[in-house]
């Protein structure tokens, strides 16, 4: 699980200094009284001290904590070790635990929840919601694991936290039926978004734009009415500053920086192009703020004030849009994906400019130890070793197993390389 | 330096042209037959075709055709699987993302489409037998290259530009007319990177260009005389 994980700061409730463990033979004998507050602290830090997998992993950067990887893919691609062909119809990435897979998919109009060994047997599969079979039929949106829960959403609005050792629901609702979401083109699929002990989705109606939810019982804690825009299909950031924790997501035509604490719209972003299909998880980093999304609107970067309370533009660059495919930052450079000219890009983090770029069509970029991986919609999968502003493939192949189109993230974990394909999800060893 | 290029260039533009307009109406298409392996063709019963469609998105297709006229395309739009195809005697289609996955009889006229786009040899083949008008209307360019243009008045009336390389005889393009929101709009098929498959030469890239608008057709693998029933084009019923 450590790959994935991203436990909260130990900071996050500080301990103060005079709790630093001492000899015992060089301290007094405390009594009860200086015992309780220490005793309160912990069972604090310990409630909130989370392991969390989720939509690309820690900080959702498609960054795998990995080493001892293949460098090198042998002809043909790395060894396929089993295949699990019954996933269903779905673009959503698996979760890796130490002994679990957790993917979701759409059979019969229907979502499931499938959890798996880590050898591809089936353990359970349990329905969630009505799926999205519209356009695109299939799961969309990745789960999250926190500590033993999962939490969801379905193409149709149902969001979801069930039970991960044996699929149980503990709660659901609706957000057509129970938030007032409206209809949207392409189903909803956002990655939710969990934060001490609250859930985040984005219904993106007019009055409940963003809604909190207690993450154990599913009650509402407060609702956010942002712009009053419609759902862009975002999994939102989760940026943790010493004044406030904030959302940052996406609806039709704005990013918007949210107080997790009371739904209170900080600052937004406005879109300059019609498109509202804006996927991609915002990257944070060092006071900046990095997103791209496709349709014109190309990539953008952001410095946000010291308490998270404004945003001022750094840079704009249109000519390199990204719809789906995420993007990796290394250092000063930036690799992604240009759906518009379907090519990749490595642009300047600190100009914007676009200073290399390599023909592999368009797709999805991840990373780990010291490669990129480039999974592109013709289902080819490139590894390449990223070379300061530019970047050269090593190897490749092209997944031939599986249905429908490639726009499942991979995930690796433990030098295994998950792919999903439409129903199957196959694990390929990567490790040397 | 430039200039001589230039002049060289010109001088075999020219000899291209003066070449190229030597040839009869007859002599091309017979040129283009060779070309085409048509002798080898006659001995082809199936193709299939696998690839992508690529638009904004790159979708799965599959072009199934069989002697003497049947054929079916399996694409995906949206991800949702979507049918075109033509048993000899009914044209077929679905389209999944009205909400409506049930397959429809084509109209009277989109039938006679799908029936001379379905005829295995193509239209250009056999021709006077068919019933069709050829004309050679002299030379034109497809992208840099020199190219016969043939216009072809189809038996129902219907005319369509055919344009030959003059170079290889193969076909480069093809233009048809169709009306849309009332205006008559050309629609234009670029025909690609011709690879021999059992020494026969196929595009392995069909690209459609019409106003404001780009489609591809781009084959991984084409093969032939794969066995497939002929109840396989019929229309399914529900």
């Amino acid at each position: 699980m450590k790959h994935l994980i991203q436990p909260l700061p130990s900071s996050f409730i500080p301990l103060p200094s005079s709790f630093i463990p001492r000899p015992s033979s060089l301290v007094p004998r405390p009594s009860s009284l200086v015992l309780l507050p220490f005793t309160l602290l912990l069972v604090a830090n310990t409630l909130f001290s989370q392991e969390v997998l989720q939509w690309r992993g820690a900080d959702r950067r498609g960054m795998y904590q990995e080493t001892g990887l293949l460098q090198v893919w042998p002809e043909g691609g790395p060894e396929l070790l089993w295949e699990f062909t019954e996933a269903g119809n779905g673009y959503s990435s698996p979760l890796i635990t130490d002994d679990r897979i957790y993917i979701t998919g759409e059979i019969d109009t229907v979502t499931y929840l499938f959890a798996l060994e880590k050898s591809g047997e089936l353990i359970y599969q349990v329905p969630v919601g009505k799926e999205w079979t519209i356009n695109y039929p299939g799961s969309r949106s990745t789960p999250i694991l926190v500590d033993d829960l999962i939490y969801l959403t379905t193409g149709m609005g149902t969001v979801a936290c069930l039970e991960a050792k044996d699929g149980k629901v503990r709660w659901s609702l609706n957000m057509m039926s129970d938030l007032h979401a409206p209809g949207i083109t392409f189903g909803y699929a956002e990655g939710l978004l969990v934060d001490g002990n609250t859930v985040f989705c984005t219904p993106g109606n007019a009055d409940t734009n963003v809604v909190a939810l207690n993450r154990f019982t599913g009650k509402i804690q407060w609702i956010g009415k942002g712009l009053g825009e419609h759902t862009a299909y975002c999994s939102p950031l989760l940026i943790r500053l010493p004044a406030r924790n904030i959302m940052v997501t996406f609806t039709a035509h704005a990013l918007l920086g949210i107080d997790t604490k009371d739904g209170s719209l900080l600052w937004s972003h406005k879109q300059d192009f019609e498109g509202d299909v804006h996927v991609n998880t915002p990257w944070f980093e060092d006071g900046f703020i990095y997103y791209i999304t496709g349709d014109g609107n190309g990539s953008v970067k952001l410095k946000l004030s010291d308490d998270g309370t404004t945003i001022t533009e750094v840079w704009r660059n249109k000519s390199c849009d990204n719809t789906m495919g995420g993007f990796i930052k290394l250092g000063n450079d930036i690799y992604t994906a240009s759906y518009e000219k379907r090519k990749w890009y490595v642009q300047d983090a600190t100009t914007g400019d676009n200073v290399d770029s390599v023909k592999f069509d368009k797709g999805i970029t991840v990373f780990a130890d010291n490669m990129l991986y480039l999974y592109n919609e013709r289902g080819q999968l490139g590894l390449f070793k990223p070379n300061g502003p530019s970047m050269e493939m090593v190897s490749s192949f092209k997944i031939t197993r599986g249905t429908k189109a490639y726009y499942a993230h991979p995930v690796i974990c433990d030098g295994i390389m998950y792919v999903r394909h439409g129903n199957s999800l196959m694990a390929y060893n990567v490790k040397k | 330096m430039k200039k001589a290029f230039l002049i060289i260039g010109s001088f075999f533009l020219v000899l291209n042209l003066v070449q190229a307009q030597d040839l009869t109406l007859d002599e091309i298409m017979s040129k283009h037959y060779q070309a085409s392996e048509m002798e080898k063709l006659q001995q082809v019963n199936t193709v299939i075709m696998t690839g992508l469609r690529v638009q904004q998105d790159l979708m799965p297709l599959k072009i199934i055709r069989k002697r003497p006229n049947l054929f079916l395309m399996e694409f995906d739009v949206a991800d949702l699987t979507a049918y075109q195809a033509y048993d000899g005697e009914v044209g077929w289609s679905t389209a999944p993302w009205t909400g409506n996955a049930a397959p429809q009889q084509m109209s009277e006229s989109a039938t006679m489409g799908m029936k001379y786009q379905s005829n295995f040899d193509g239209i250009l083949y056999q021709w006077k037998e068919n019933g069709h008008q050829l004309e050679l209307e002299g030379i034109d360019t497809v992208e840099t290259k020199l190219a016969y243009k043939v216009r072809l008045i189809r038996a129902d009336s219907i005319v369509q530009y055919y344009f030959i390389d003059s170079q290889d005889f193969l076909l480069k393009k093809q233009v048809s007319y169709r009306k849309f929101r009332g205006e008559e709009i050309a629609i234009e098929n670029y025909y690609r990177d011709y690879r021999n498959v059992d020494g026969i030469p196929f595009a392995f890239v069909v690209e459609t260009q019409y106003p404001g608008r780009t489609v591809s057709m781009e084959f991984d693998t084409i093969e032939l005389n794969l066995p497939v029933e002929d109840d396989f084009f019929g229309m399914p019923s529900y």
